[in-house]
């Protein structure tokens, strides 16, 4: 690891040989219309991508380090055959491709359907067709999403695993009668007899913002959920995270709705045995004692950006830290917490958290009115309240839908959980 | 009435009062019921001795109608009694598709050229031409990363077309997404439509907050496009049955598109049974082009198309052939008349093929062989079947066409280069009409305190920032609009 000076000056570097190559180009005058919009050269590195995250897990070791990783043939880290487990490198959807594989291929009462599953949008489920399509376990469905949800819950009710697809998750809506009002439900409703045992629901839906979605295609509607008890609501963060905590859904007797974040550039090392990772349970990323940082999805990799510009702050922000936070004085040990389990929330992990740090900034894409973060700090101002040292810092998408070319400054990105972390520390 | 008898009665309806402790805690069995009264013995003949039900055709029945009992003739519809069990699965055998021309532009025998003029036809012909050639431009543009998103209509530009120009000014149309050429065919300007699939400053329509394609045209009576499937079907049965109430719209009607994916959807349902109830004069639409999205329609519906839904709803139904940009015009003509006179939903199914992908986001050959889409472009293309249909008519000639391509193009491009420098909108616009704000009130709270925490962030990293400072540039006065309040945000 080098020390934070070192760290500018590598930058500094960076950004001088870009400079000459692109001078060295150069051979006449810019080609530029007069009323286009002026876009100046970068002087400053670009910001990494999140593919670049420091927090996914390029090795063997590391991906098999991951807490909580329990591997469904019992055999531990060591495998059946005594010589260690393999993992491959994935991307998000070939992570939820490999979990679907192998909840079809554990289980003959499983199902995966939904609108275009044969070819898959995302491509989660491309080539489940030939592997499975013969049994008729994997097929499109007409497109209709209250149908889905309802076909599904159908299906569980006497005994089947369904594995269904709503295409994005700003398309779930015409399911929220099923899924609130029967699924959720059901479980209580019929004293428990329902489903049949072995029965099991799960709803995988795409959700969140990439730059270009607009008001349709970059919803984050987890919110909507949290008041429909019977229901669990898991959004994985990466790859590995998001085999384990599918299996997990996929096996768990209540409906669960996993939300996937559209973050399909990102690869890890991802375990090829059949593993699941806990549900009810948040997962701290970082440890720290200074400030408990929460988020989940994507922006649980702008929270950790943001985290890495305060401990390590590039020249042009260094003047937007209070002394105290400015080298040479320590950087502030902040911990950074994946939520994954939105409902039944871990609140009792949080509050254990803030009671030792004192201090709590909540990040997430969803609108604030109505949200997860909402509900977390009322549960940790209502629990954790002798302890805190400022107020509840909340990062979040603005109360409007989410506008195409405004994405960019509606997204809860790094400058502006850089400035909430900045301001919450230093109150 | 004496005492007694009253509490008697008393007793009877409520049961014993509080003070009396209740019988069935005490006694062992329950008090039996009382006997019933027997009911009255169901007639099976008349006086005469005849039997009263006997099977036979409808015209039989009609004659009997008066002696019928009544679960025979519940709403509108009647049914006779028949002693056979006949079950069905279609209302008619076979839905015939209507067409005027065949592939190769020829009158097909026995059909009746629509009343159409010179004008009209060369009308629709220029904006049958006109968007293949904004769609791939679109198209190539959205590939090159310059706008994010596009859906082409290639295939069924007779059936959008067609059916545009069978509507009247003062219509009103709920499009699904892929009916630019409608939008056009109503007068929607090349600067508008550009305009939006860049969202930039002159975007009046969606201010650059929707993707492209989501055009929204008040004036033209062109209701917003929405990404959700079918959701404007209910929607178009209710501003149909407002119009029908409405005495200064009279004459006016409702065309409403959809695809056969979105007949899959609860709303489909839900909008015709709706309309063909309360009524209203709206065309059900469907461009039926055998794709949502990768569902080929086999996966979509095991029934006879779209159409055989109509007479479920009690709807006047016709299927059209979708490539024939005359009788689609006549079937909406005789469809729009329905509509208004009898201020009522009808059922049009065009039967086309989608020759492009979904959008820029898929890639058809991943589910379908591409022999099968060109065998469509070229042996029934909608333009080269309405072309052949002029030229008979000695309308069109090579010259023309030649002059046409040319004309159109330099308008395309001419109309794309000067949406494509404009700026964006400004940034504020992000916070605007979220909730519509009365004279004299002021935008809610939560809003103003967002757009001015905002504000604030951007007076102090706007600069220093690099992704903010370089994206701010491409909105007019740069963001500079929000940074008029300080805020902390709620």
């Amino acid at each position: 690891m080098m020390n934070r000076t070192t760290r500018i000056a590598v930058i500094g570097r960076r950004y001088q040989s870009t400079v000459v190559a692109k001078n060295g180009n150069g051979n006449g005058k810019p080609r530029q219309s007069r009323s286009a919009p002026t876009i100046i050269e970068s002087k400053q590195p670009e910001e990494p991508s999140l593919g670049e995250s420091a927090h996914f897990k390029h090795t063997s070791e590391e991906a098999l380090a991951t807490p909580g990783i329990k591997f469904s043939d019992g055999h531990g880290l060591k495998g059946p055959t005594g010589r260690g487990r393999q993992t491959r490198r994935m991307n998000l959807y070939q992570a939820i491709r490999d979990a679907l594989g192998t909840a079809l291929a554990t289980n003959p009462k499983a199902f995966v359907f939904g609108e275009d599953v044969q070819t898959g949008v995302f491509r989660c489920t491309t080539g489940l067709v030939d592997e499975f399509g013969t049994q008729k376990r994997v097929f499109n469905t007409p497109l209709t999403e209250q149908g889905i949800a309802g076909f599904g819950i159908g299906l569980a009710s006497v005994g089947a695993c369904a594995i269904a697809e709503i295409q994005f998750g700003d398309y779930i809506f015409p399911a929220f009668d099923q899924l609130v009002n029967e699924a959720a439900k059901q479980r209580y409703a019929s004293g428990g007899a329902y489903p049949l045992p072995g029965g099991s629901l799960t709803i995988r839906a795409p959700i969140g913002s990439v730059g270009h979605g607009g008001l349709y295609h970059s919803q984050s509607p987890e919110g909507y959920f949290l008041g429909a008890a019977g229901l669990k609501v898991v959004i994985p963060r990466s790859p590995i995270q998001a085999k384990g905590l599918l299996l997990a859904a996929i096996r768990d007797p209540n409906p669960v709705l996993v939300f996937e974040p559209k973050i399909l550039l990102v690869v890890e090392e991802v375990p090829v045995d059949d593993y699941t990772l806990p549900l009810g349970h948040a997962e701290t990323v970082k440890e720290g004692s200074d400030l408990t940082v929460v988020s989940y999805g994507t922006p649980l990799h702008t929270s950790l950006r943001a985290i890495d510009l305060i401990c390590n702050p590039p020249p042009q922000l260094v003047s937007f830290l209070p002394n105290a936070l400015k080298p040479p004085n320590p950087a502030p040990s902040i911990q950074l917490i994946d939520l994954r389990t939105i409902s039944p929330m871990p609140i009792i992990e949080l509050v254990e958290s803030v009671k030792k740090t004192g201090r709590m900034v909540i990040v997430h894409e969803a609108g604030k009115s109505g949200s997860v973060g909402n509900d977390i700090a009322g549960e940790v101002g209502r629990r954790a309240f002798e302890y805190l040292e400022a107020p509840i810092g909340l990062v979040s998408g603005w109360d409007t839908p989410v506008p195409l070319t405004f994405e960019k400054f509606y997204q809860p990105d790094v400058i502006r959980v850089f400035d909430k972390l900045v301001e919450t520390l230093s109150y | 009435m004496r005492v007694d008898e009253k509490l008697t009665l008393l007793l009877q309806i409520t049961g014993p009062p509080p003070n009396v402790p209740p019988k069935h805690h005490t006694t062992t069995t329950s008090t039996p019921l009382p006997t019933p009264t027997p009911l009255p013995i169901f007639p099976t003949a008349d006086e005469k001795g005849r039997p009263l039900y006997v099977s036979g055709s409808q015209a039989e029945r009609m004659a009997r109608a008066g002696r019928m009992s009544s679960p025979l003739r519940r709403g509108t519809h009647e049914s006779w009694w028949s002693s056979e069990m006949g079950w069905f699965n279609a209302v008619a055998k076979t839905i015939p598709t209507y067409r005027v021309l065949d592939e190769e532009g020829h009158l097909v025998r026995g059909s009746q050229t629509p009343e159409i003029s010179q004008d009209e036809a060369l009308a629709m012909y220029r904006t049958m031409t006109l968007i293949p050639i904004v769609d791939n431009v679109l198209y190539q543009s959205q590939r090159q990363g310059r706008i994010s998103f596009y859906m082409q209509c290639a295939g069924e530009e007779a059936a959008i077309v067609g059916s545009s120009a069978a509507m009247l000014a003062g219509d009103e149309m709920f499009g699904q997404y892929r009916e630019s050429a409608a939008l056009i065919h109503r007068g929607f300007t090349l600067d508008s439509l550009m305009a939006q699939c860049f969202g930039n400053v002159e975007d009046k329509g969606t201010k650059g907050r929707m993707m492209p394609v989501h055009y929204s045209a008040p004036e033209l009576g062109f209701h917003t496009i929405t990404s959700p499937l079918a959701t404007q079907m209910p929607q178009a049965a209710g501003a149909a049955y407002a119009l029908k109430l409405d005495e200064e719209r009279q004459g006016d009607c409702v065309i409403c598109y959809f695809g056969d994916g979105a007949a899959s959807e609860g709303d489909f349902h839900a909008a015709l049974g709706m309309n063909s109830v309360l009524g209203g004069p709206c065309i059900w639409f469907c461009r039926n082009n055998g794709f949502a999205i990768s569902t080929p329609i086999i996966d979509q519906y095991a029934g006879d198309g779209i159409a055989s839904r109509g007479p479920a709803y009690g709807l006047d139904t016709i299927r059209v052939d979708g490539n024939d940009a005359l009788a689609v015009l006549s079937a909406v003509r005789e469809a729009r008349r329905r509509a208004v006179e009898g201020k009522k939903g009808v059922l049009v199914e065009a039967m086309t093929y989608r020759v492009g992908h979904h959008s820029t986001s898929d890639d058809s050959s991943m589910y379908r062989p591409i022999e099968e889409v060109k065998e469509w472009s070229v042996v029934d293309n909608p333009i080269h079947r309405f072309r052949a249909f002029l030229a008979s008519k000695k309308w069109w000639s090579e010259e023309d066409e030649k002059k046409l391509l040319a004309k159109n193009k330099s308008d395309v491009m001419r109309a794309f280069g000067r949406a494509e420098k404009l700026p964006k909108p400004k940034l504020g616009e992000m916070f605007n009409d979220v909730w519509g704000v009365g004279k004299g009130e002021e935008v809610p709270g939560v809003i103003m305190e967002q757009r001015a925490e905002l504000g604030r962030l951007l007076k102090k990293y706007g600069d220093v920032w690099e992704p903010w400072r370089r994206e701010r540039k491409r909105f007019v006065e740069e963001g500079e609009d929000v940074m008029d309040c300080d805020g902390r945000g709620s």
